[in-house]
């Protein structure tokens, strides 16, 4: 890769001497042991347990409600209804610290009239024990009338659709206009159609919703609990009517987030009920709660349109993308943003016209999911890349490297990347890895399939977002790190707390983090869009290389050279020179305090900031920067049974900088798994709005039985804008799999599903339609697959 | 959340016989806690099996096997002898739920709670397993053929337990099979559970069965496709009649796993593979012994 790397020099020269080691986690031995607190784990001397009561249906008036029996129960605290609360709505939108004007996404915190979503939360109790608020949960009494809803994207659509919320039912529209597609299209030899379509999907992390809330001496609410933005205090004070410096929010380690825990969940419930009571909440989600009660993947329709001479250089591109936001708008606007950005993938294309659109239906909400519609965009893009080339009579992967943005280009968007593009790198290295063909016998065929991506990493640039971290030393020489940072199980507080050992020149085991407290721990913004690392990492390197040159200042006036001789390692500061000129950290510190040197930094890192697109044509630059990769995979099928066997899975990502490869395969690892669930069997399914599966006997994720050994290839460019030249692994190891996936599957049996998830009993209906099945018909003694 | 009952822990079976007219057997609760919490079971007294003296010995000689009425998956996954004395049972152990559902859940347990997609219903029936029901009386045995009345409906009373189990060790000359196809490998529900037995004798099929799961009512078996094969010279086009066969007798239901086409569908491919399967891993020459 020497030839190849690019870019940033000065970072590329330094030794390095903690980051892009396998460094054991420093969260990995409480976690391994169970001593690791999670927010579930904590209670308090008379604490009362909270429950929410939810509708049964999706479209519906709640006509009365009655709680008096429910209230009267021995050891029922209290039982808030929406009459009890004040006229007060709850904002779903991203939260920030920028002051920029949001779009109007506010819900109602208890269902007032209207229901809009199964789920819906109608009341919410505080009992003594959990046994008792859920006798009171069973004797609240209420009457709904079903109204009519709209539950499919084309139905919201029509004429006479009932509106989930006003004005209609379209909440959020984007376009992206490049060039001239009228001229590409006539430039081309092929034209190419295809629609593709995903489903719903749960994020099914480890740990349910749950917190703990209690008002201090200041009357202060207090908010223990699993998220991934603990600055939702914002909105959670602004929904109670108490100024923002009277709700903290405190997080734990987090058993798994994936965007699941990005919207508010239990805080709200929490602090009501705790201001309510004057004593401390606990809210546990159970799992059945959990699947109702966070926002889902959105399911997409995705159509392309392209244009493609017979070289298989792509000319035009037309793309049309509706998605089902559900009943309340949460982050669909952004989620469509990111699709319709994303919809080109990672390819050199002149001329692009994109239409995104997020439509209200009465199924549940949709918002945040690892991916963040950059993924459903995935699914279409490299399912279109193997259908053009399938079409044309080319090469897939050739096809692709014809196509491919090179370092340098510009997005469709016409924003120019900084950084490398290696996704012909990652594809050659990913399809070598993948080695000889497996064989197998009929009716079982074999399959291979990649995809690549674009993914950004950090969030919408007009967004203006910054992170801030504050790092110390203490007198003896070991470190602390204090940053707002939640960390939902990738490492992340861990990677902060190695880029502070690399400055400060001390191992991972001297430094010593304190993470996501809102009131205590400097603002490091949320832990979602592939930001944490990027945006709090460089303000962890920020603070520290700060504190470095003021150590390594000291240190030299100490040792009698100069400051450019002086190097900080070992927990020494040294001569470069002559090594055995040096002065222990420890010492240097102590020396330093006496002196009245300060040891500590608080640092703001600010991403580029920007302003918006502009609305009509979509141009401008949009993210910080792109995570470019590849997934490849091989997969038997059983051609009779329809069942797909995942036997290789690779992921080769250009991460700019391995902060800790170890977590970095993690990263890839999970996202394997997940992008598998995506691809085979993982799906919510709603009739009339309501979820019909919402356990995990029907909820279907990939269980080790079901997973092939994952492979991983980190490459590193040292181009990203991330410490020490990362770009970021959170989303993008998920985003290229199931396309892989679906690609593989279509290679190995000639045709292809649509339709995410691709069920055994989906890939026998599509071969018994298939043309090419004569023989397979034949083998079946003549009579048809499947009547339909 | 569990309601309240009252939970028995007998370490001898006749204490556990005498309380259980007014209790329900607990084996591994692997379906009993679910259905509790759930609401569909309120029961308010549970009979615990699992202190009951020797109430897990697997006994297997040269040819019978029996099992004891507390016997779990992961026993049986353990018991040495087990992958030869019923192979069909043992492959539904490999892929039944997992680990730690395997460690509790008992064959009895499997047996009684009537769910069309018991696995270990199937292989039971295809190697012919007689059931023992016993009460403070004494104990009668049904083959588990006759067990099932209808959808999670049974010959048990109320007042017996199934205390053991039992079937003929196969002989060289019988190849017995299952195939569990899910939505996904591991710890799924079944789509279709299909199990076969085929004893071949030179050409000649002498002895066939073919049982059913997740494809009607109860598990059942398929007796007239296992007519078509019984005393015929085996041939692809007998085999393929009698998947048809199976495929005609099979009544399974839409669901959110399948399609009954599907299912249908897919009794024929596993059925017409299975017996082919079978019929090939056995000898030409009958070998005697
Ligand atoms: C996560 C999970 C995965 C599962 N996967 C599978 C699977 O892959 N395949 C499958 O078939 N099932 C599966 N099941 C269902 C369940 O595990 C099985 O049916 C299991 O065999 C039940 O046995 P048990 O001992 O736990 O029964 P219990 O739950 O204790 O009892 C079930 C019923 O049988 C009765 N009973 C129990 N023992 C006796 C006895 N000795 N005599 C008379 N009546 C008795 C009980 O009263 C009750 O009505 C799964 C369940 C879970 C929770």
């Amino acid at each position: 890769m020497t030839d190849q790397t690019p870019h940033r020099q000065t970072e590329a020269n330094v030794v390095l001497r903690q980051i892009g080691k396998p460094l054991e986690r420093s969260d990995a031995e409480g976690k391994a042991t169970g001593r690791t607190r999670y927010a579930g784990d904590y209670t308090m001397p008379s604490m009362l347990h909270g429950r929410v009561l939810r509708s049964e249906l999706a479209s519906a008036r709640l006509k009365h409600l009655d709680a008096s029996a429910a209230r009267n129960l021995p050891g029922v605290l209290c039982v808030l209804t929406a009459d009890e609360l004040p006229d007060r709505l709850a904002a779903t939108d991203i939260p920030g610290q920028t002051g920029q004007k949001r779009a109007s996404t506010d819900r109602q915190i208890l269902v007032r009239e209207f229901i809009r979503h199964h789920g819906e939360p109608l009341a919410l109790i505080a009992a003594e024990t959990p046994a008792i608020a859920e006798k009171a949960h069973d004797l609240i009494e209420y009457e709904i009338e079903p109204l009519p809803g709209v539950y499919d994207i084309d139905s919201a659509l029509g004429p006479d659709a009932p509106i989930v919320t006003e004005p209609d039912n379209i909440v959020g529209q984007h376009k992206i206009r490049k060039g001239n597609v009228d001229k590409g299209f006539a430039e081309a030899d092929h034209i190419i159609e295809n629609t593709f379509k995903t489903q719903f999907i749960e994020h099914a992390f480890l740990e349910p919703e749950v917190g703990l809330a209690w008002v201090d001496e200041n009357g202060v609410i207090n908010i223990r609990m699993s998220t991934q933005v603990i600055e939702h205090f914002r909105f959670i004070a602004d929904a109670l009517g108490v100024p923002h410096n009277k709700v903290r929010i405190l997080g734990a380690m987090v058993g798994g987030g994936f965007g699941g825990k990005e919207d508010i969940t239990v805080e709200l419930y929490l602090a009501l009920l705790a201001q309510a009571t004057r004593r401390p909440v606990r809210l546990a989600y159970t799992r059945e709660d959990s699947f109702l009660g966070h926002g889902k993947r959105h399911p997409f329709v995705i159509s392309h349109k392209t244009g493609v001479t017979k070289q298989g250089k792509i000319t035009a591109l037309e793309v049309n993308i509706r998605a089902d936001s559900g009943a309340y708008v949460f982050l669909s606007p952004y989620v469509l943003l990111y699709s319709a950005v994303a919809a080109p993938g990672p390819y050199r294309i002149d001329n692009v016209k994109i239409d995104s659109a997020a439509i209200a239906t009465n199924n549940m909400y949709t918002s945040a999911f690892r991916g963040f519609g950059a993924a459903q965009a995935c699914v279409a893009y490299e399912a279109q890349m193997d259908e053009i080339a399938k079409a044309i009579g080319i090469d897939r992967f050739e096809l692709r490297r014809r196509n491919f943005m090179r370092t340098g280009d510009k997005t469709a968007t016409g924003q120019t990347v900084e950084s490398a593009i290696w996704s012909d790198e990652c594809m050659t290295r990913a399809l070598e890895a993948l080695g000889e063909e497996t064989k197998a016998e009929e009716p079982v065929k074999i399959g291979r399939g990649v995809a690549t991506y674009q993914q950004s990493y950090g969030r919408i640039t007009w967004l203006h977002d910054t992170a801030e971290a504050w790092v110390g030393i203490e007198i003896d020489g070991t470190v602390i790190v204090r940053s707002g940072v939640t960390d939902i199980g990738g490492g992340q507080v861990s990677a902060l707390s190695q880029i502070a050992a690399e400055s400060l020149g001390v191992g991972l085991e001297d430094v010593i983090i304190y993470h996501s407290d809102s009131a205590v721990t400097p603002l490091a913004g949320t832990t979602t869009a592939t930001r944490a690392l990027y945006m709090t990492g460089n303000a962890v390197h920020k603070a520290s290389s700060i504190l470095r040159g003021r150590m390594i200042d000291f240190a030299a006036n100490e040792l009698d050279v100069q400051p450019d001789e002086v190097d900080l390692a070992n927990g020494q500061a040294f001569v470069v020179d002559d090594p055995s000129n040096f002065i222990s950290l420890t010492d240097l510190a102590a020396r330093g305090a006496s002196e009245g040197l300060q040891r500590s930094e608080l640092a703001m890192f600010r991403a580029p900031f920007t302003d918006p697109i502009d609305k009509e044509t979509g141009q401008g630059p949009v993210f910080p920067d792109f995570t470019y990769g590849c997934h490849a995979v091989e997969v038997s099928v059983d051609t009779e049974t329809g069942e797909v066997t995942v036997l290789k899975s690779v992921g080769a990502h250009d991460i700019g900088q391995a902060i800790n490869p170890q977590a970095v395969e993690g990263q890839i690892e999970g996202g394997a798994l997940m992008g598998q669930g995506y691809a085979l069997s993982e799906e919510l399914i709603y009739q009339e709005g309501k979820l019909v599966s919402p356990s995990f006997s029907e909820y279907l994720i990939p269980t080790s039985m079901d997973m092939p050994e994952i492979k991983t290839i980190i490459l590193e460019s040292r181009s990203g804008l991330g410490p020490f030249g990362a770009k970021g692994i959170g989303e993008p190891s998920f985003t290229p799999v199931a396309p892989a996936i679906a690609n593989a599957v279509a290679d190995a049996i000639g045709t292809r599903v649509f339709e995410l998830p691709i069920t055994p009993e989906k890939v026998v209906k599509v071969l018994s339609q298939s043309q090419t099945n004569g023989d397979l018909e034949q083998k079946l003694n003549k009579t048809p697959l499947l009547e339909d | 959340m569990l309601s309240e009952f009252d939970l028995e822990m007998p370490s001898d079976l006749q204490a556990s016989l005498s309380s259980l007219p007014y209790a329900t057997p607990l084996g591994g609760g692997t379906n009993l806690l679910v259905d509790l919490r759930a609401r569909r079971e309120k029961s308010k007294r549970l009979v615990w099996l699992g202190n009951i003296q020797a109430f897990r010995e697997i006994k297997i000689n040269a040819q019978q096997v029996s099992i004891g009425g507390g016997t779990t998956l992961s026993d049986i996954l353990h018991s040495p002898a087990m992958a030869e004395a019923a192979p069909s049972l043992f492959n539904a152990a490999r892929v039944f739920g997992g680990q730690m559902v395997r460690n509790r859940a008992t064959v009895a347990g499997n047996i009684c709670s009537g769910s069309p997609a018991a696995d270990t219903v199937p292989p039971l029936l295809s190697l012919d397993a007689t059931i023992c029901l016993t009460n403070a009386e004494g104990c009668r045995s049904v083959p588990l053929d006759q067990f099932y009345t209808g959808f999670k409906t049974n010959l048990r009373r109320q007042d017996e337990l199934i205390t053991g189990l039992s079937w003929l060790v196969p002989n060289s000359n019988t190849a017995n099979l299952f195939y569990k196809l899910a939505r996904r490998k591991g710890d799924a529900i079944s789509v279709v559970g299909v199990a076969v037995t085929v004893t071949r004798e030179g050409d000649r099929c002498t002895h066939a069965r073919i049982a059913l799961g997740s494809v009607g009512p109860t598990v059942f078996r398929a007796k007239d496709a296992e007519a078509i094969l019984a005393g015929g010279l085996l041939s692809e086009k007998l085999i393929n009649d009698a998947a048809q066969k199976a495929m005609e007798q099979s009544k399974p239901i839409d669901d959110l796993r399948a399609s009954a086409n599907y299912r249908r569908h897919s009794v024929r491919v596993l059925t017409r593979r299975l017996i082919t399967q079978a019929w090939h891993s056995l000898p030409e020459k009958t070998a005697h012994t």
